[in-house]
């Protein structure tokens, strides 16, 4: 049988799935990454690639990638037509729109035409569209935070994790756009071409997820 | 050197974003399968139809949903009225027989090929033009009818060696019946569907967290996207514990007269049952369906029953169709027999020089009869220029006439044999 291919997003969020797999006694790629884009299981029935995060969506919208894992926002954002079977319990964030902290506290309605500087725009789009306002939309690939320190956006929409980047460049969270954390996404002709590895992944990824959940809830009872 | 990207592109080489020029292998491998379809469809009684490019708007954006309304290709008539491109083959040729066929004896088969035009996001095989093949069955409402369009489009894919294929089947019906019993708005039956069609875990339990439902009515919804297997008796069971009126029973056994109908076709193999299966275009009423092929992320061919779109343009008439997508069709064809290489041209097999003997041109005559691929040059050019270009466009082979016979030129630039012209059996082998 032809083996399952798995695209991971390069970073922490490639060791927390590697993680999570292997305790789900799913077979783990067959040596590193480093210089190797494609590597296979020692048993053969799994190849793994790493991909930036953000085409994680797109190798596996068009099969080039069976499943992979991503955030939900960046799947959100690239408006790809997955599967979305399994929420997996890390890469938790919230993306927010932010702002400097001495912005007056004044509805986001009230604004013509807002500078919003974001990796994110087609969310950001969505979320001003919702609210009847023209919002200019920056698009930006990294250090979202500068954009209203030099002039350059009003506003910014970017992710948080602990708030500490976005705290110490003199930013507050104004609204909660969504909130996210890690998903499983799966080629929606591959779920069912290969529905039988597909379904024993799935299988042992819940079970594994249901165990830890009986952990934590002990652990909060104690 | 040129180092930079040009500001302003030369519009003369420019074409449209989405539309392509096919060309040498792969225009005649698009033609072939176009025919090869045509051939099969006809074979089972399928009757051809050409509909037009271009219609009125409003004959598609009765039956199209918001994804349809916005993608058509539209532009004005001279009298101000809104035409579009052909966006849809199956509203078109529902339009004819609804309006003009209506009294002719029922059921009708009509089959197709031709461009659709849909304005969308380029995506495998999808481009703004793309080529469609294409079945409906008309005026037959029962299951049987349902199981002759999955089988000729097994056939069809079958014959397009598309080995390892798969009939997604779901019914409409049983989602349907589900939004029936639930009573949502309709933003909570948006998110729903689209929570379903996505199989996504995060969407549904946000739906169970926001919407009040009771507790046999939520699992009907927990449980849906578990609906999908080969195990097609299995699952109709499961679903059977779930429905919640007669309308999601009532899909249950038109899906199980279905399977039954495909069993005779020795196709029950080829078949993966999906109640989620709810994202097909809006018009479909019972069965739903998506033909997957390996190698390709894509559906090679969508169907369904569209039951309620003939009587919008005249009697009603059940109906039931299927279309398939050319391009994806080859593309996978093409994945499946290992990495892509550009399309090479398909040259004449044989080059003749120029002549005004007839005994000459009735042998050409011959071979053409025989399906050789012969040129005759047109203008007087030099035997060493013919090979030459022989040499480039990839001919194997250079004839020029002596009168009585040919001077054959094969691998080099002088003479390899002569052949006369009563020596029937090598001048035929000439082709091969």
């Amino acid at each position: 049988m032809e083996p399952l291919l798995i695209a991971l997003p390069k970073g922490r969020m490639a060791d927390q799935s590697l993680d999570l797999l292997q305790r789900a006694g799913i077979s783990m790629p067959n040596g590193d990454f480093g210089r190797k884009l494609v590597i296979t299981s020692a048993d053969g029935a799994l190849r793994y690639i790493m991909a930036k995060p953000t085409d994680v969506p797109t190798f596996v919208e068009y099969g080039a990638a069976d499943m992979g894992v991503c955030g939900l926002e960046t799947l959100r954002e690239s408006g790809r037509n997955v599967y979305e079977p399994l929420l997996l319990p890390f890469g938790h964030c919230r993306l927010s729109l932010i702002s400097p902290t001495d912005r007056p506290d004044t509805p986001l309605r009230y604004e013509s035409q807002p500078r919003v500087g974001t990796k994110y725009p087609r969310l950001t789009m969505a979320f001003f569209r919702e609210r009847g306002v023209n919002a200019e939309i920056i698009a930006l690939n990294g250090s979202i935070e500068l954009a209203p320190l030099v002039g350059l956006a009003d506003l910014i929409v970017d992710i948080i994790e602990t708030g500490n980047t976005m705290r110490a460049n003199g930013l507050a969270e104004l609204r909660v756009i969504m909130h996210s954390q890690a998903v499983l996404i799966v080629n929606r002709a591959a779920y069912r071409l290969k529905a039988d590895l597909i379904q024993q992944v799935l299988t042992a990824l819940r079970a594994v997820l249901e165990t830890n959940e009986q952990t934590s809830t002990r652990n909060v009872n104690v | 050197m040129k180092t930079t990207v040009p500001l302003a592109p030369q519009t003369s080489t420019l074409i449209p974003r989405g539309v392509a020029d096919y060309f040498w292998e792969e225009a005649l491998q698009r033609r072939r399968l176009e025919v090869a379809l045509l051939d099969i469809f006809r074979t089972w009684g399928y009757e051809d139809v050409i509909p037009p490019m271009f219609e009125y708007t409003n004959t598609f954006s009765r039956h199209a949903n918001n994804e349809l309304q916005a993608e058509m290709v539209r532009f004005q008539d001279r009298d101000g009225s809104t035409l579009a491109l052909r966006a849809d083959m199956t509203i078109a040729v529902a339009r004819l027989v609804g309006t003009r066929l209506h009294d002719w004896p029922m059921p009708q088969r009509f089959c197709y090929t031709g461009s659709v035009f849909r304005d969308t996001e380029l995506q495998a095989g999808r481009q703004r033009e793309f080529l469609q093949a294409g079945i409906e069955l008309i005026g037959a409402p029962s299951p049987t009818a349902d199981a002759e369009i999955l089988a000729l489009t097994a056939k069809a894919l079958q014959m397009a060696g598309l080995n390892g294929f798969k009939l997604v089947l779901g019914q409409m019906g049983y989602f349907h019946g589900l939004l029936q019993a639930l009573q949502l708005t309709p933003d909570q039956q948006r998110w729903l569907q689209q929570a379903i069609d996505r199989n996504s875990e995060p969407e549904v339990a946000g739906f169970l967290r926001a919407v009040a439902l009771e507790s046999q009515q939520r699992r009907a919804i927990e449980e849906l996207p578990s609906l999908n297997g080969h195990d097609v008796a299995a699952i109709l069971a499961h679903a059977e514990q779930l429905c919640l009126n007669q309308v999601m029973q009532a899909a249950l056994s038109n899906l199980r007269a279905i399977c039954t109908a495909l069993d005779s076709y020795g196709l029950l193999n080829f078949i993966y049952v999906d109640l989620t299966e709810i994202h097909n275009l809006g018009y479909y009423t019972g069965l739903t369906f998506e033909a997957l092929a390996p190698g390709l992320g894509f559906p090679v061919a969508t169907g369904g029953r569209y039951d309620q779109m003939i009587g919008a343009f005249g009697k009603p008439e059940a109906a039931v169709g299927a279309a398939f997508i050319l391009d994806r069709m080859l593309t996978a064809r093409r994945n499946s027999t290992g990495p892509q290489k550009p399309p090479q041209p398909v040259a004449p097999q044989l080059l003749v020089a120029a002549t005004t003997s007839s005994q000459c041109l009735a042998i050409v005559e011959e071979w053409r009869g025989q399906g050789i691929r012969v040129a005759v040059d047109v203008g007087n050019h030099t035997v060493s220029e013919l090979w030459q270009m022989a040499q480039k466009i990839g001919c194997q082979r250079v004839l020029v006439w002596r009168g009585a016979g040919f001077d054959v030129y094969e691998d080099a630039p002088t003479p390899a044999r002569y052949i006369a012209a009563d020596d029937q059996a090598q001048l035929l082998n000439l082709g091969s």
